[in-house]
C-alpha cells in the first residue's frame, strides 16, 4: 500500500450559479520515500491538490488516505493534530514568524508535540544542521537572505519528522543560483533522510530533479513519460 | 500554554507602541475606577462599626451646619440621668469649612477623659497622658496627619484654633481618621469661638438593649419646653443626612466607574482585534503547522488578558498608592467620608480588568480561530 492514496478527488467552488472545478476526479498514489514534482499552468489546480494532501483544505468529493488514515473524515481539530505530526509544509514566501528567531521558528511545530525541552533542542539542532544554518540560530527572518529564510522554512517543515513534506513553489521567489542550492537540499533530504516529498513547481528544470513528475491540466492529472527536459530546454 | 509565552510576549513587543498606549489608557481608566470605588466604599463604611449603631447625636433643632448648633452644655448632665443612656458626651465641633470639601479639617472638642469611652482609637504615635494633661493638646487622625504632614509635638493652626499634636491615631472606622480631638474647654475658650457653656452636639452611648428610636423621641420631648429644643437621631441617620448631597453625587459617580470599565473593554478589544487582523496570515501559518483553532483562540485570549491586566494593575496600583499616601476624605457639614484603600478594592479592580480582558478577547480570538486556512494564506 502506498503512503498517500488519493481516490476520485474533486474540488469545486460555487460562485453564484458559476461553478469552478480546480480538481476533477484525481486519483494518485505516492510511495514512501518518493520525490514527486507537480507542474502545470497557472490556475491548473496544483496548490489546491497540495493543500488537500496537507490537510489544510477540504475536498468536495473523494478520499485521501495518508499512512492508512482517511484524512477527509477528520474533524477540524483532529486534522490540526494530524498535521502537527504528519505534514511539513514549505511555502513559496517562507512564511516565517517575523518576531521569532530562526531557532524559535524551527522549534514552533515541536511545541505541539509532547517533547521535553532538551529533546526539542536536539531535534532543532539536527534540522538546522541538515539545512546548513547552525550559525544563524539567533537571527531574525529580516536578518536573513531569501535563500536562508527558505532553509529555515525547510528545517521547520522537517523538524517534527513528518510522514510527508509538501512544498508549493519553494524556489519561486529565489534567483537561479539560490534555487539550485535549495533544490539540491531537497534532493539530499529525500535521498539521505528518506523524506517523502511533493513539490509544486513552474520550472521544468526544477521538476526534473524529482524521481517522478506529474502534470495537472485544468484540474486533470497526467503522468507524462519520464524526462525529455533536456530536449525541451534546447 | 507556557511554552508559547515567548511567542505571545514577542508579539506584544512587536507592536509595543500600540500596546503601551492601550495599557496606559486602561491604566488611566482603572485609576479613575479605583478612585470612584474608593469613595463608594468609604460611604458604605461611614455607618459601619458598633459605635455608630449604639450612638445617638443630640443636635439643636432646625440647625444643620455644626457652627450654628449651640446647645447648653448642662444638657449632657440631664441626659446622662435618662435610663438607657450609658454616656452623654458634650462635643464642640469646629471646622474650616461647613460646605462639601476635599480638605475638611474637623475639630471635636470633648472632655478628654471621655474620648476613649466613645471612640475606638489606637495611638500610632504620641501618648494619651500628654493629651489628657496639656490644655491645648490634641490627637490627630492618621489620614489628616498624612494630608497635612503633621507629627507629634508640632503646633498646628486652622483659623483661630492652634493645637499641639500630642498623638496620631488610627481608628476602626476610617472616617474617624480625618478628625482632630481636643479638650472641650480649650475649644470653647478659644478667642473668637468663645462659647463657654455651649456645645454643638451631645453624643449619647446607648446601654445594651435600648430602643434607639424611642429614646430619641423621649429626649426631644424632654427639652421641648426649654429655651433651646433638640433634634436627636441615631448617629448613622445623622451622618447620612449631613452628607446627603454628597451621597447623591457619589452615587452618580458609580456610573463613571462603569464607564471606565467599558472604556477599558473597547480599548483592549480594539487593540486585540487590530493585532489579530495584522496577523491573519501568521495565524494561518500556525494552523498549517498544526495549531488547532482552540490553541489559536487561547493565544489571542491570553494576549488580551495580558494587555488588560497590565493596564489594570498599573492603574489600580497607582490609585491605591495615591489614596493611601494622601489619606483623602470628602466631607460636608462636619461629617467626613474617607476614601477607602481596602485590599478588597484592589482585588475588585484586578478582577474587573481580568474579566474585561477575557470579554474583549472573545471576538478577536473567535475571528482568528475560525479563519479559513487556505483563504488566509492568500491574504497579504
Ligand atoms: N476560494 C476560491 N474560490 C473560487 N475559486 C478558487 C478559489 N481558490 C482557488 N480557486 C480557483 O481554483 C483554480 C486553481 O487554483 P490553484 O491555486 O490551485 O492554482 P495553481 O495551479 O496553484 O496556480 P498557480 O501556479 O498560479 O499558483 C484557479 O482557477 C483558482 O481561481
Ligand atoms: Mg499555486
Amino acid at each position: 500500500m502506498a503512503l498517500v492514496e488519493i481516490h476520485a478527488l474533486t474540488k469545486e467552488y460555487h460562485k453564484g450559479d458559476q461553478k469552478i472545478v480546480p480538481l476533477k476526479d484525481v486519483t494518485l498514489a505516492i510511495d514512501k520515500g518518493d520525490f514527486v514534482s507537480l507542474m502545470g499552468a497557472s490556475g491548473s489546480g496544483k496548490s489546491t491538490l497540495l493543500n488537500l494532501i496537507a490537510g489544510i483544505d477540504k475536498p468536495s468529493a473523494g478520499t485521501i488516505h495518508v499512512a492508512g488514515v482517511d484524512i477527509t473524515n477528520l474533524s477540524r481539530t483532529q486534522l490540526a493534530h494530524w498535521r502537527a505530526s504528519h505534514v511539513g509544509y514549505i511555502f513559496q514566501l517562507y512564511n516565517l514568524i517575523p518576531v521569532l528567531t530562526a531557532y524559535e521558528n524551527i522549534e514552533m511545530p515541536l511545541l505541539l508535540l509532547p517533547l521535553a525541552r532538551a529533546e526539542r533542542q536536539k531535534r532543532v539542532e539536527i534540522a538546522m544542521e541538515a539545512v546548513g544554518l547552525t550559525d544563524r540560530a539567533d537571527h531574525y527572518p529580516r536578518q536573513l537572505s531569501g535563500g536562508q529564510e527558505q532553509r529555515v522554512g525547510i528545517a521547520r517543515a522537517i523538524v517534527a519528522d513528518p510522514v510527508i513534506v509538501v512544498a508549493d513553489e519553494p524556489t519561486g521567489d529565489l534567483d537561479a543560483e539560490t534555487s539550485e542550492q535549495i533544490l539540491q537540499l531537497l534532493q539530499r533530504l529525500n535521498t539521505e533522510l528518506g523524506t517523502t516529498l511533493l513539490m509544486v513547481t513552474h520550472d521544468p528544470k526544477s521538476a526534473s530533479i524529482a524521481r517522478r513528475q506529474l502534470r495537472l491540466e485544468k484540474g486533470v492529472l497526467l503522468e507524462p513519460e519520464p524526462p525529455k527536459v533536456a530536449l525541451a530546454a534546447v | 500554554m507556557w511554552k508559547f509565552m515567548p511567542y505571545i510576549a514577542k508579539g506584544l513587543w512587536r507592536n509595543r507602541t500600540r500596546a503601551a498606549l492601550t495599557v496606559s489608557g486602561a491604566a488611566v481608566a482603572m485609576f479613575v475606577f479605583t478612585f470612584v470605588g474608593s469613595v463608594q466604599e468609604g460611604m458604605a463604611n461611614l455607618n459601619r462599626g458598633s459605635q455608630t449603631e449604639r450612638s445617638l447625636i443630640v443636635f439643636q433643632a432646625n440647625r444643620f451646619c455644626p457652627s450654628t448648633s449651640r446647645l447648653p452644655e448642662d444638657y449632657a448632665r440631664a441626659l446622662a440621668k435618662i435610663p438607657g443612656v450609658e454616656e452623654a458626651v458634650p462635643i464642640k465641633v469646629y471646622m474650616n469649612n461647613c460646605r462639601a470639601s476635599l480638605d475638611l479639617v474637623v475639630f471635636h472638642g470633648l472632655p478628654p477623659e471621655k474620648l476613649r469611652k466613645i471612640r475606638d482609637l489606637k495611638l500610632a504615635a504620641g501618648d494619651w497622658s500628654t493629651f489628657e494633661k496639656q490644655r491645648d493638646a490634641a490627637v490627630v487622625g492618621n489620614a489628616l496627619a498624612k494630608r497635612r504632614n503633621l507629627s507629634v509635638g508640632q503646633r498646628f493652626s486652622i483659623g483661630e484654633v492652634t493645637i499641639t499634636v500630642a498623638g496620631i491615631f488610627t481608628a476602626a472606622n476610617a472616617a474617624d481618621e480625618s478628625f482632630i480631638y481636643t479638650h472641650l474647654e480649650f475649644l470653647q475658650r478659644t478667642r473668637g469661638l468663645n462659647s463657654v457653656g455651649r456645645v454643638t452636639q451631645i453624643e449619647i452611648l446607648l446601654a445594651e438593649g435600648t430602643d434607639a428610636a424611642a429614646l430619641c423621641r423621649s429626649i426631644d420631648e424632654k427639652f421641648r419646653s426649654k429655651e433651646i429644643q433638640t433634634d436627636t437621631r441615631p448617629k448613622g441617620v445623622f451622618q447620612a443626612r449631613a452628607v446627603g448631597d454628597l451621597v447623591e453625587l457619589i452615587g452618580f459617580a458609580r456610573y463613571l466607574g462603569f464607564a471606565c470599565v467599558a472604556l477599558v473593554l473597547t480599548l483592549v478589544g480594539t487593540t486585540t482585534l487590530m493585532a489579530v487582523q495584522d496577523r491573519v496570515r501568521e495565524h494561518a501559518v500556525l494552523q498549517t503547522l498544526g495549531f488547532s483553532w482552540q490553541r489559536i483562540f487561547g493565544l489571542v485570549m491570553i494576549e488580551s488578558l495580558i494587555v488588560s491586566l497590565t493596564g489594570g494593575a498599573l492603574g489600580t496600583g497607582l490609585a491605591m498608592a495615591a489614596l493611601s499616601w494622601k489619606g483623602l476624605a470628602v466631607g460636608s457639614e462636619g461629617v467626613t467620608i474617607a476614601f477607602s484603600t481596602s485590599p478588597m478594592l484592589a482585588v475588585i479592580g484586578l478582577l474587573a480588568t481580568a474579566l474585561v480582558g477575557l470579554v474583549a478577547g472573545l471576538l478577536p480570538a473567535w475571528t482568528a480561530a475560525r479563519a479559513e486556512i487556505v483563504e488566509s494564506l492568500r491574504s497579504i
